[in-house]
């Protein structure tokens, strides 16, 4: 009976040890501050009505970015867990078992990942495609909030195994076989590592779809393709790697799902399995992925670049170009992250020269952001530091890459902490770099109020000393012969010191994360100095800086034409005329339908995990009722009259 | 003040760079100290690499720099075209080629080695191939000299200046990787599969190997010695091995089969003829394996 109510969950299950206990009761101790706030406020109904069930993206857009924000803190804590081990583990054990430290550095990758960086660039996009592209909302605005939630549930999986279970994958972030199959990982960890990943993966596949669809689809008039922003273009391109590398990365896990469930020998050593097709399948997902996670930053420091540089952007065609071409070429080089599988040296070789193919758009589109700058007036606010920033290690990173590149060199450096160092200075130059320069960029977008410059700048430079101090000394580690993921090692080796460099280096980066919480707070305090009255405070060239900050919730009152690339720019030097005539907008009304979905899903994901048949069946059920019931609502929209519009208008160029 | 500054950043770069300097010349930079044919290849081709990488991104960052300093808003001296936004097809059309030209030559150069440092590939030499297959079990490594018919765990000696040829594979193990950094790069093991590597060793020394490949609980102590002496110190050390009480039967393979950590170096005096090729074969079968 025990085993029909609860599947393979036992008493042993619940949390026991000092990180299970103390996860399980800091969730619970920020769940009930939460209840208590909400209570004490008065603000359930509020938060229900006008954030939860939202389907306006900016809305749906700050609900991602603080989901992430919180989800950074769990990676950021499991960075710190790894590096205080790895400190201290040199001809001891440290205070971690082996297993714990390896279900803490998979942990890492993964949040980090699916839920921090994929989160916030999901956000960024929520705001700035639609207003960049003059539209006042996405394609499928149901689509999109039932994206996010399953995120969330996604983000909520993936923290449940403090409660239930204490153990999560110790497989590293890919989970390969058969490692993480039933023969090498009978227990829960990789079922969580699943569930969790195909819900927040098939989140990031309908955000996807639905970004597509919108940028094809809904463009103000005039707007041709060759005419769109560069972060639309990037961002376009990072939805066409989320359409097709997303179902790969869904089929791969559900195969290895009926490895584990129905013990199947599709990836494991016996019975004619082939582990070397996990492989192949995860990074063929793999690869496009880490190109999803950096066009959009690129897009972003594109923006930026020309934004502050007074200055049209420096080949346009060449720019999307060259996005077309990463997009393309991501597809073509998985082979490269296994060279010392023996695949042989024709292989190799090909899939060698394919990835180096891609520095080629790379270096193109570096080279057009510097003479962007050429012939400007550049302005150093702080998002032009994030860019210079970027540059400078984007570069280095890209050297290392470029040697990763070729399989006799990555003979010796594969697996070990060079590559460690290489992936994190690329994703933390262009994703973590550019989502903040995008975010000091837009912020007034967002609030109506700038954020303080000086400790913006501040918190640059701990971050970029940080980075130095942290990830130099990796690099070096890995010519010392380091693999990566070592929960201890001897003595005799030397490595040691620059362990502890390294975990100096995080302690620089924290500094600079509490810079930037202390500055939103300090910006808030004073932004009754620091307001936007404009709308365009950075003299903008884009369509979102013609309305003001923040926008309205129909973002435009009248839906811009446009002629030129650099709309709004071009806009303002041929004079703005003040609108008159408005029409009825039509919008789409709230809905609490992607919540429930995504709860049933979270219940499925939860009840596979377990092996709970029943609740399964519930989940699956409930899915399915939530989705005819939905299909059968037709009044799904509302207008606002154009009346009203007026009204909202007129109040606003009041001030 | 801002004088101050810079001379304070320039002071950082040039610490950092003399601290990875000497940190690349001591003894624990294994990479940087080759002692086998293989590695050294290895490391002169990422020397290559970065040298031509290097001849495009110092322009380019010292471009970055300049020209972020010159046309800073504060220099009114400095042209100003907001409009500037080509030098028409040919002048991008450069910004392709000049990548390219890094690129394809890199490429050429990667062509070659690969197929050059192919560990398929045997490595010439007019002294007779020493053959060594190896196993990698959970966690410890085990090596298996089947003309000497003797067999070591976690331990494995080879005379030096002689071509060595490893055939790998794993067993009840997961994926792992066999990396011997001062002699040359990384190949996995895989149950099932062979896969083949090829070093020489310059001279006397002791090196250390470790598994490279996340396969569970005792990776991080998946470690063993690789010795290489000179020809009659490795012919003392094969009569030695012959010695030892233990031999490699179907039973004490079993053993070895269970799981365990830190296993001591053991020498084994006899090697069940074809064992190697069973460990292999037991895979493709289609019942439950037998050994």
């Amino acid at each position: 009976m025990s085993n029909f109510l609860f599947g393979r969950m036992t008493r042993e299950d619940l949390p026991h040890v000092w990180y299970t206990i103390g996860g399980t009761a800091t969730i619970i101790c920020m769940c009930i501050a939460i209840a208590v706030f909400l209570t004490r406020t008065k603000r359930w109904g509020w938060l229900w009505r006008e954030w939860l069930t939202s389907t306006d993206p900016k809305k749906i857009g700050v609900m991602y970015t603080i989901a992430s924000a919180v989800m950074f803190f769990r990676g950021l804590i499991d960075a710190g867990m790894l590096w205080l081990q790895q400190s201290m583990a040199a001809d001891s054990q440290g205070y971690l078992t082996a297993g714990h430290f390896q279900e803490i550095f998979t942990a890492h990758g993964d949040i980090m990942v699916f839920f921090v960086v994929m989160g916030f660039f999901f956000g960024l996009m929520n705001w700035f495609v639609p207003l960049q592209i003059g539209a006042r909302d996405l394609a499928y605005p149901f689509l999109n909030s039932l994206g996010f939630w399953l995120y969330v549930a996604g983000a909520a999986l993936i923290n449940m195994f403090f409660i239930f279970g204490g153990h999560f994958a110790d497989t590293g972030w890919l989970a390969p076989t058969p490692l993480s199959g039933l023969e090498f990982n009978p227990g829960v960890g990789v079922d969580y590592w699943i569930w969790s990943l195909q819900l927040s993966g098939l989140g990031s596949l309908l955000a996807g779809i639905n970004f597509m669809v919108t940028i094809i689809k809904k463009r103000a008039p005039g707007m041709t393709l060759m005419k769109m922003p560069l972060f639309v273009w990037t961002t376009l391109c990072s939805t066409v790697l989320i359409i097709t590398a997303f179902p790969v990365l869904t089929a791969t896990m559900f195969l290895l799902w009926l490895d584990r469930f129905f013990d199947m020998h599709i990836f494991t050593s016996t019975f004619g399995g082939n582990q070397m097709m996990y492989f192949n399948l995860i990074w063929m997902w793999g690869h496009p992925e880490v190109y999803i996670l950096v066009l959009p930053g690129w897009g972003m420091f594109s923006e930026v670049v020309a934004a502050f540089s007074q200055k049209k952007i420096f080949g346009y065609v060449s720019m999307v170009w060259a996005a077309i071409i990463i997009t393309f070429l991501s597809f073509l080089v998985w082979l490269h992250h296994f060279y010392t599988m023996g695949p042989g040296a024709d292989v190799n070789s090909f899939f060698a020269i394919t990835t180096m193919l891609i520095a080629i758009p790379t270096g193109v589109q570096v080279f057009n952001w510097i003479l962007t700058m050429y012939k400007g007036k550049v302005i150093f606010e702080s998002p032009m530091y994030w860019f210079m920033g970027f540059v400078t290690i984007f570069t280095l990173g890209g050297m290392a890459g470029l040697l990763l590149g070729s399989p006799p060199a990555d003979f010796q450096v594969h697996n070990s902490l060079f590559l460690v160092a290489h992936f994190h200075t690329m994703v933390m130059g262009a994703a973590i770099f550019g989502s903040f320069a995008g975010y000091t960029y837009w912020f007034p977008k967002f609030t109506g109020f700038t954020l303080n410059e000086r400790l913006g700048k501040r918190a640059f430079w701990l971050w970029l000393i940080g980075f130095f101090v942290s990830f130099t000394p990796l690099y070096v580690l890995g010519f010392m012969g380091a693999t990566r993921r070592l929960d201890h090692y001897a003595a005799s080796t030397g490595w040691q010191p620059l362990f502890i460099t390294s975990t100096v280096g995080l302690v620089i980066i924290i500094c600079g994360i509490v810079t930037q919480i202390i500055q939103v707070i300090v910006s808030v305090r004073e932004k009754n100095q620091n307001r936007d009255t404009t709308g365009d405070p950075w003299n903008g060239r884009t369509l979102e800086w013609s309305t003001s900050s923040p926008p309205p919730f129909y973002n435009f009152a009248v839906i811009p034409t446009v002629t030129t690339r650099d709309a709004y720019w071009e806009m303002k030097k041929n004079g703005l005329k003040p609108e008159t005539q408005y029409a009825d907008i039509e919008l789409p009304k709230n809905t609490g339908m992607g919540i429930y979905i995504s709860a049933f899903a979270l219940l499925l994901g939860f009840a596979m995990v377990w092996y709970i048949i029943w609740l399964a069946v519930v989940g699956l059920v409930g899915i399915i009722i939530c989705i005819i019931l939905r299909s059968f609502d037709d009044d799904t929209e509302y207008v606002v009259p154009a009346a009203e519009v007026a009204r909202i208008e007129a109040s606003r160029t009041r001030g | 003040m801002k004088s101050i500054k810079f001379v304070l950043g320039i002071l950082a770069i040039l610490s950092l760079g003399f601290a990875v300097f000497f940190l690349l010349r001591s003894e624990n930079a294994l990479l940087t100290h080759p002692k086998g044919i293989i590695a050294r290849s290895e490391l002169e081709l990422i020397g290559t690499n970065y040298l031509l990488m290097l001849t495009v991104v110092v322009p380019t960052l010292i471009a970055l720099f300049w020209i972020a300093w010159k046309y800073r808003a504060k220099n009114t001296k400095a042209k100003f075209d907001p409009e500037h936004s080509s030098h028409g097809i040919f002048g991008e059309l450069i910004l392709w080629i000049i990548p390219s030209i890094v690129i394809a030559v890199m490429a050429f150069i990667t062509w070659h080695a690969t197929h050059e440092l192919d560990p398929y590939k045997p490595l010439k030499s007019d002294v007779k191939t020493l053959k060594i297959q190896v196993v990698a079990l959970d966690w410890k490594w085990l090596f298996i000299y089947p003309e000497e018919g003797i067999a070591s765990l976690n331990f494995v000696q080879f005379p030096d200046s002689t071509p060595i040829h490893f055939t790998l594979s794993a067993d009840g193990s997961p994926m792992n990787s066999f990396w011997l950094p001062q002699l040359s790069g990384q190949i996995y093991c895989m149950s099932g599969m062979i896969t083949p590597l090829h070093i020489m060793a310059d001279g006397p020394g002791e090196y250390t190997g470790r598994a490279a490949e996340i396969n569970g609980e005792g990776f991080a102590d998946m470690t063993f010695v690789a010795k290489s002496t000179t020809r009659s110190d490795f012919d003392d050390w094969v009569a030695f091995a012959k010695q030892a009480d233990l031999e490699l039967t179907d039973n004490n393979y079993k053993e070895l089969l269970k799981s365990s950590i830190n296993d001591p170096v053991t020498f084994y005096s006899h090697v069940e003829e074809g064992l190697f090729d069973k460990i292999v074969m037991k895979y493709m079968h289609p019942t439950p394996p037998a050994l």
